[in-house]
């Protein structure tokens, strides 16, 4: 028990990780404001980004351009670039959806009048 | 020339998507020739690719020349290019078919509507042919998003529909990522084939279990498997007429095409991770989402909510075939796709039918209809009986060949559930010609309406193609079987 406590705290990223991904799930789940969903799914996304991120990071590295062309490679030397141009490439995905859910929060607000989910489901009926 | 095909298959679409709103600007009605004749030479460069395959073997495709663990590699093979036949083929329907219902139902926005179809296809393309995890991510998104703004291109219902499938798709989406960012990970490589060899020796990890268990969690939402299908019977019930056979009939199958994908060619499927057999995970899973969607099925009201059940279901009888674990049921579970994704097509082309023509949204409903368009009927007798599983049509080897399947490997819960599901397939479609033959029902009023050359056209193209597959089964199940099998069963 106390070593699964001390191995988490060793790595405070994935706590950190776990924490904002939850966060963003429950205020998915449990608001009933499109947009404040809209909010808990970008954090959750967001959070999946900062992982990625922090799996590439490493003590004492720097950043991933070669320092010297005539002495051989040393890849503990460098930041793993990879999961940085993932991550880039999530934000774009990340930034369109939230563009095509925030355009259907604004048809659903300019047709109900609303943005609560339980208005919205009491017109339908 | 031909190792450039998987490119060129990609790019048509998608030139024609960004191009679109630029050279429809001022000429709004040049949408419609535009896409179908893209999509008619997206069909014909598809057959060629086919050909090919069977004839040259598969095309690897790399990227801009960097060599494959570290580039992005798409590979036509025999599965994917079959795949796209098909997809290319029901998309030109489709959007064939919506020539007669968009500029009433879409609202006016016909040519947002073509360029998102066309954006639509080309990512599809792009899932049926990456070989890199991250990438197939960004596909399944493209494709995603471009459904959730199909859906909501009309307006109305729709949009909370779509609003709703946004979100969980979004959730499914990010736990993919999860998975996939597990994995590099654990391996610290992304490309299929480089993975599938790593893996053996990482079995004991548990963030390998995590990242496998996030993945086929997010692609579950994607391909509305049972216990995470609460989105797809809104959005396609909703979704405007000309839009759900294109989504009903595409987007879920070529998910699974993703899971396939997985299951098999990163993993070798047979084997047992810290004693979790996952054949058996995806039998039980199948089991329960063929039988669940064909219940649900049962006891709608509304045409195209039943349908849509109907779709789940057949989800489930796919992953019945492809978990049996050797060759004879994957390869029912693939033809059973392909049979599939025709129906579900056919359905909801005729549920757009009904309503346009008819103002027919519910089964009580579909009375009305019975004298006045016997051909319509004529047409639904022959999708149903590609649905239930009769003789001479394609449902019906697809699901012979799981069966066989599920005996050669003695999975016995398998066939009863197979059987079930068809019974009850059996039942809702019972209903429905009940209420289209019920005596008594009062003759619609409406004064006869012509139905239009395109939606007869794709009708009965697609109630030919449910016969034809039937018919030909014998040498597209052999083709299967020496083109499309996975590398290790």
């Amino acid at each position: 028990m106390v070593e699964a406590f001390v191995a988490v705290f060793q790595r405070p990223n994935f706590l950190t990780f776990v924490i904002i991904f939850l966060w963003g799930f429950y205020i998915m789940v449990t608001r009933f404001n499109l947009v404040k969903k809209l909010i808990g799914m970008y954090l959750m996304q967001t959070s999946v980004i900062f992982f990625l991120v922090s799996i590439s990071a490493k003590k004492g590295a720097t950043i991933p351009v070669l320092l010297s062309t005539t002495e051989p490679v040393k890849a503990v030397n460098y930041a793993n670039p990879l999961p940085h141009v993932l991550t880039l490439t999530a934000i774009v995905v990340g930034v369109a959806t939230l563009g095509v859910g925030l355009a259907l929060c604004a048809a659903i607000y300019r047709k109900y009048g609303s943005l609560d989910e339980q208005d919205i489901l009491e017109k339908l009926k | 020339m031909s190792h450039q095909l998987p490119a060129i298959i990609f790019l048509l679409p998608l030139f024609a998507a960004i191009s679109m709103p630029v050279v429809c600007l001022k000429n709004r009605h040049w949408s419609h020739p535009i896409s179908v004749g893209t999509l008619v030479v997206m069909v014909l460069v598809s057959i060629i690719n086919l050909y090919n395959v069977i004839h040259h073997g598969e095309i690897r495709y790399v990227f801009s020349g960097w060599s494959v663990p570290l580039g992005i590699e798409w590979v036509a093979d025999g599965l994917a290019s079959v795949i796209l036949v098909l997809l290319s083929a029901l998309a030109l329907l489709g959007v064939v078919f919506s020539r007669t219902t968009s500029p009433k139902a879409l609202g006016g926005r016909i040519v947002h509507y073509y360029t998102l179809v066309l954006l639509l296809i080309s990512a599809l393309t792009g899932i049926a042919f990456a070989r890199d995890l991250f990438n197939l991510f960004v596909f399944l998104e493209v494709a995603a998003i471009s459904s959730y703004a199909l859906i909501g291109v009309a307006g109305g219902r729709a949009l909370f529909a779509a609003f709703r499938y946004l979100v969980l798709g979004t959730l499914g989406a990010s736990l993919y990522l999860l998975g996939v960012s597990y994995l590099y990970a654990v391996s610290g490589t992304l490309n299929m084939s480089d993975l599938a060899e790593r893996l053996p020796l990482l079995l004991h990890s548990k963030a390998l279990v995590g990242g496998l268990l996030f993945m086929f969690i997010g692609l579950g939402i994607k391909m509305a498997l049972v216990p995470f299908h609460a989105w797809m019977p809104e959005a396609y019930t909703y979704a405007p007429d000309s839009v759900s056979p294109i989504l009903a009939s595409l987007v879920t199958k070529v998910a699974l095409l993703a899971w396939i994908r997985i299951m098999y060619w990163v993993l070798n499927a047979t084997i047992i991770i810290n004693e979790i057999p996952i054949l058996v995970m995806v039998a039980v899973l199948g089991a329960l989402a063929a039988v669940i969607g064909a219940t649900l099925a049962l006891a709608q009201r509304e045409i195209k909510m039943m349908f849509a059940y109907g779709g789940i279901s057949h989800i489930g009888i796919i992953l019945i075939g492809i978990s049996q674990g050797n060759q004879t049921g994957f390869a029912g579970g693939v033809f059973y796709l392909l049979n599939d994704a025709v129906m579900q097509a056919a359905l909801f082309f005729l549920a757009g039918v009904a309503y346009c023509q008819f103002g027919v949204r519910t089964v009580d409903d579909l009375g009305r209809i019975g004298k006045q368009a016997p051909w319509l009927i004529g047409f639904l007798v022959v999708v149903a009986l590609g649905m239930i599983g009769l003789p001479p049509t394609g449902g019906f080897f697809g699901k012979w060949y799981i069966i066989l399947g599920a005996l050669e490997a003695g999975n016995y819960v398998s066939v009863a559930a197979v059987v079930v599901s068809t019974l009850l397939t059996l039942a809702y479609f019972v209903r429905l010609f009940e209420a289209i033959f019920r005596r008594g029902t009062t003759p619609m009023e409406v004064q006869v309406v012509e139905i239009p050359v395109s939606s007869k056209l794709t009708l009965g193209i697609t109630s030919a193609a449910i016969i034809i597959l039937g018919l030909f089964s014998a040498p597209i199940i052999q083709l299967l079987l020496d083109q499309a099998m996975p590398p290790r069963l």
